[in-house]
């Protein structure tokens, strides 16, 4: 009973330890997957336009896919992004791809997903993409912009 | 003796004209030429209800007009930023309108080709050269530069469209385009069909 007991007492001294280093120790960071989207899936030229209702989503892919003879051009950027325009902003920058904390992923300057000068992409398969501004100032200016590729496209 | 009428004559005329521009609101008056505005199109803007009521010359009303063209003619003068449509009896419905800018304006007579509501909206070239991160269309809608309607010019590329940008109206910004605030070129569009005369001018003499 004596062994037992100072075992017990122990084990739950033990035990109590490793919660108290627990609990005063700063949890690790959540686990956030990769983007779904690639780089490399934006780059090259592409039939840019958009629409706010809809109903006209199905025209204006056929209208992007007829603006090739002015194409939006998306290079590599040198640290891992692409170079494409913010909203209003003639001067292209650097914009990476980000995951947010739902699967959605985010495009835009390096730091957190979904802050205000991001869009989200959707529906990109390496022949065309479409984004939405997350500020809605933009979103309700621009609407929703669909990308179709120039060219030969992807198998 | 004819001295007194002569001058009593004069009176009368004075009083006559004074009269009619009492009765007549708007009909003598003229809008002061604008300055040429430097706006850039705002793609997707969409002004409040307030922004878009026209108050003063340019809004929406109706004057005395003499022309001899018959009702139902619109005539357009573009020194002044105005359109009118004939009515019967010497008056005509008078809009404030913006024009072309330096450079991009110019008369003619056409006819309305065509007619279409909340009309799509491509960029001419040298816009997306300036602003790169356009879509090279714009499906319609609120916010679309073209406004709630457009009315073609024969075979031209000119337009009388409206526009979501109403601080624009009475001045030269586009290019050669006539603009109308959303309301009034929704009234426009339902008073005139396709077919409509529609004369230009620099300066129109009432």
């Amino acid at each position: 009973m004596r062994i037992a007991g100072r075992g017990g007492a122990l084990a739950l001294a033990g035990l109590f330890a490793v919660f108290a280093a627990g609990c005063g120790e700063t949890p690790p960071p959540a686990v956030t997957a990769a983007p779904s989207v690639a780089p490399d899936m934006l780059v090259g030229k592409w039939g840019l336009a958009s629409y706010h209702k809809d109903a006209d989503r199905d025209r204006t892919v056929k209208e992007a896919r007829a603006q090739c003879n002015k194409p939006y051009v998306i290079t590599k950027g040198t640290n891992g992004g692409v170079m494409m325009n913010l909203a209003d902003q003639a001067t292209p920058s650097e914009l990476v791809l980000k995951a947010g904390k739902d699967g959605q992923t985010f495009l835009g300057p390096p730091g957190d997903a979904g802050t205000a000068d991001d869009r989200i992409v959707m529906n990109a398969d390496g022949n065309s993409f479409t984004t939405v501004w997350v500020d809605p100032d933009n979103a309700g200016r621009y609407g929703t912009m669909v990308y179709e590729r120039c060219g030969k496209r992807a198998a | 003796m004819s001295v007194r009428v002569g001058l009593l004559a004069r009176s009368a005329i004075a009083a006559v004209i004074v009269a009619a521009a009492a009765v007549l609101p708007g009909a003598f008056a003229t809008a002061a030429p604008q300055e040429e505005m430097n706006v850039q199109d705002q793609p997707g803007y969409q002004p409040t209800p307030e922004e878009e009521q026209l108050t003063g010359a340019f809004e929406k009303q109706e004057v005395f007009f003499r022309t001899p063209e018959k009702p139902g003619t619109i005539i357009i003068d573009t020194k002044s930023r105005f359109l009118y449509l004939v009515q019967p009896d010497n008056r005509a419905l008078r809009y404030g309108i913006g024009v072309g800018r330096d450079g991009f304006q110019w008369s003619g007579l056409e006819r309305i080709a065509r007619k279409q509501e909340w009309p799509d909206w491509r960029p001419p070239p040298e816009m997306i050269e300036r602003q790169p991160y356009l879509p090279r269309f714009m499906a319609g809608g609120p916010g679309n530069p073209l406004g709630a309607r457009a009315m073609y010019l024969g075979a031209t590329v000119y337009r009388i469209h409206g526009t979501n940008q109403p601080q624009t109206i009475g001045h030269a910004v586009s290019s050669g385009c006539f603009r109308l605030v959303n309301d009034d070129v929704i009234d426009l569009y339902d008073r005139v069909p396709v077919g409509t005369k529609v004369i230009i001018k620099q300066a129109v003499a009432l």
